[in-house]
């Protein structure tokens, strides 16, 4: 058998994760990069591995020249409430799912979990005139709306696999002290539940940043377009070749998911519910 | 403090019929324990006096006043649950004051009430802490006191020291004992662990399969078992049962390892007797004997020697608690004597035949 503490099992684990690094992290490294290079660097036939002159150049223009700030805003708009609509709606579906036992709970929360099974874009096909007919195409209510119903159920069931777990004396013990059930879920059950509900919300939240499908389809407006079509449309045409201004936008617009990641992750973590019961 | 009256109490989940009508007067300011074998309901039915759940037939009431369709919080009763169930998001302090905070009681009341409660129950000093920073000791102290702020009519127990080890739950069992005293409030309380149930009851009910087997005073249950079920479940070690054989002449019972005469003109026929282990006595052969057998055990704890004795010709054994000083060598064959007016006498429904009265007859 393999012994992990050996010398050869050492380097064996270094090579495989400074491979998988290597795949992971280089067109991010590449990405940086190149939208600090300066043009001329940009389109030398042998690319430098490290930029000669460091220039800020490509987000100076990215950021004043193009529309990449109101790619920006719309995405966080959309994202943000898609997210924080999604988060909330779940809390509610997922809590009864996972609390009361009434009539056609099973079957309803299926039905849901059976939406994921269908590819987005087959989705798209009966959301588009149905969002014509109802004067949602090309507003960011219809967008929102649309990305709730992509996020919806696997956020609930993320959410009811936690609830299921919380004790059910817990909740005894709020109702013989008096609590209503709407205040127990208000008081008790959602501020220990703080770590899944972060979850839910950077799920959903990335969702709908990532998007490209839905937002390039159901939004029409130059001024209304989020972010992904946003660059894709501004740096990626036939007769578009600024790649340092492509890198340092794409770079803006990936910087929201990673700051929310480093404020939100120790939530993955922590371990709230510790002490509630034993 | 408040007297407690259930009567035809029924409880089912869905078609399962978890208590099968259950009567029973808990008095003012009575302690009293639930005691059963897992599944007999005990927890349903303070769950209901709690108004955690739904009473499906029967009637409950608190001082007079039907409570059947009352919310908990209006029936004046405080509940400690198994698990401790304290909130972790919350201090001690906040713990202990959300049932006041609900009702709507001001914040300088709230503060004394727990004050006062944390000083009783020493945990003063952990107001500021999260249940998280707490011992085990300490939680089960928050819960308790969680439930005495609210100054309830009625104080219900789930199994309240079975997370605990040993030695704490000798420790809680007797701070339990003195907020009984200090308190005399009326309490309930579900174990499954007999000496609580027989050190701080003023009163056990018996539970089995859903109904009530017998309700009584701890020392009324031991001596005085209505039942089988009960002479079985209540003492540890449990009381010894031996079948009887047929009846020859003049009353006489064969039982494994010896004989018996229980005079006839009872009530039903003896099936069955039970002695308990520390009414019977390992003498030499030579010596007056009922029973003969052969130890095929020895358990040393200390204070006690309990031998298990295989009755000669059967396969049956007896358990024969002795003083923690006596040795018993393994595989002696000894005689078992006893005091007859110790045995219990069932019939063949498993009930006590109180007129019984069994002469122990000397081993042939």
């Amino acid at each position: 058998m393999l012994d992990l503490s050996s010398t050869t099992a050492k380097i064996v684990f270094g090579l495989t994760l400074a491979l998988i690094g290597f795949f992971l992290f280089f067109p991010v490294y590449w990405m940086i990069t190149s939208s600090l290079k300066a043009d001329a660097e940009l389109y030398k036939i042998i690319p430098t591995a490290f930029p000669q002159e460091i220039t800020l150049h490509h987000y100076w223009t990215a950021l004043t020249q193009g529309r990449l700030p109101t790619y920006l805003l719309n995405s966080l708009i959309t994202s943000g409430s898609s997210a924080a609509l999604n988060s909330l709606l779940a809390l509610y579906a997922a809590y009864s799912f996972a609390k009361y036992d009434y009539f056609g709970r099973q079957p309803i929360m299926l039905l849901m979990l059976s939406a994921q099974m269908f590819p987005f874009g087959l989705l798209l096909i009966s959301i588009y005139p149905l969002w014509t007919q109802f004067g949602l195409l090309d507003t960011q209510i219809g967008l929102i709306l649309s990305y709730i119903v992509f996020a919806l159920p696997v956020a609930t069931y993320m959410l009811f696999s936690y609830f299921s777990q919380v004790p059910d004396e817990l909740i005894d013990a709020a109702r013989a002290d008096g609590a209503s059930d709407l205040r127990i879920f208000h008081t008790i059950v959602i501020p220990i539940s703080i770590p899944p509900i972060v979850t839910v919300f950077l799920y959903s939240f990335m969702w709908s940043w990532n998007d490209l499908l839905y937002s390039m389809t159901l939004i029409v407006s130059d001024d209304k377009r989020t972010i992904g079509p946003g660059l894709l449309l501004t740096y990626l045409s036939d007769s578009n070749s600024d790649w340092g201004g492509a890198m340092a936008a794409s770079l803006v617009a990936s910087a929201p998911i990673v700051v929310a990641f480093m404020f939100l992750q120790r939530y993955f973590i922590q371990g709230v519910t510790a002490g509630a019961v034993k | 403090m408040a007297k407690l009256e259930l009567s035809g109490i029924k409880k089912s989940f869905g078609t399962t019929e978890v208590l099968k009508g259950i009567d029973l007067t808990v008095e003012d300011g009575e302690f009293v324990a639930f005691v059963g074998p897992s599944g007999c309901g005990k927890s349903t039915l303070l769950r209901l006096i709690c108004g955690l759940d739904e009473i499906t037939a029967g009637q409950m009431a608190i001082d007079g006043q039907i409570v059947n369709d009352v919310p908990p919080a209006k029936r004046g009763i405080a509940m400690v649950f198994q698990s401790y169930a304290l909130y972790p998001h919350m201090t001690v302090a906040d713990n202990m004051g959300y049932a006041l905070r609900l009702a709507g009681t001001s914040k300088q009341e709230i503060k004394a009430r727990v004050d006062t409660a944390a000083k009783v129950l020493r945990i003063n000093n952990y107001l500021d802490r999260k249940p998280r920073q707490l011992s085990g000791g300490q939680r089960q102290r928050v819960a308790i006191g969680r439930a005495i702020v609210r100054e309830p009519r009625i104080f219900l127990f789930d199994e309240p020291l079975s997370n605990l080890d040993a030695s704490l739950r000798v420790e809680m069992r007797i701070e339990i004992a003195r907020m009984k005293d200090r308190l005399g409030t009326t309490m309930v309380y579900v174990t499954h662990d007999q000496i609580e149930a027989m050190t701080l009851a003023d009163k056990i009910v018996v539970l089995n399969a859903g109904r009530v087997e017998q309700v009584g005073s701890p020392l009324d249950l031991y001596n005085k078992p209505q039942n089988r079920f009960v002479a079985g479940f209540i003492g540890s070690p449990k009381m010894n049962f031996l079948t009887l054989g047929a009846a020859t002449g003049e009353s006489r019972f064969a039982v494994p390892g010896g004989e018996i005469r229980i005079p006839a003109g009872l009530s039903s026929a003896p099936a069955e007797i039970g002695i308990r282990p520390e009414h019977l006595e390992l003498v030499d052969l030579g010596q007056q004997h009922t029973l003969t057998g052969t130890v095929s055990m020895t358990e040393h704890l200390g204070s006690d020697t309990y031998a298990y004795v295989s009755l000669s010709s059967s396969e049956e054994m007896l358990v024969v608690r002795l003083s923690g000083e006596r040795a018993v060598k393994r595989n002696q064959t000894i005689g078992i004597a006893f005091d007859p007016e110790m045995i219990h006498v069932f019939s063949a429904d498993g009930q006590t035949i109180a007129s019984a009265r069994p002469v122990a007859l000397e081993a042939a």
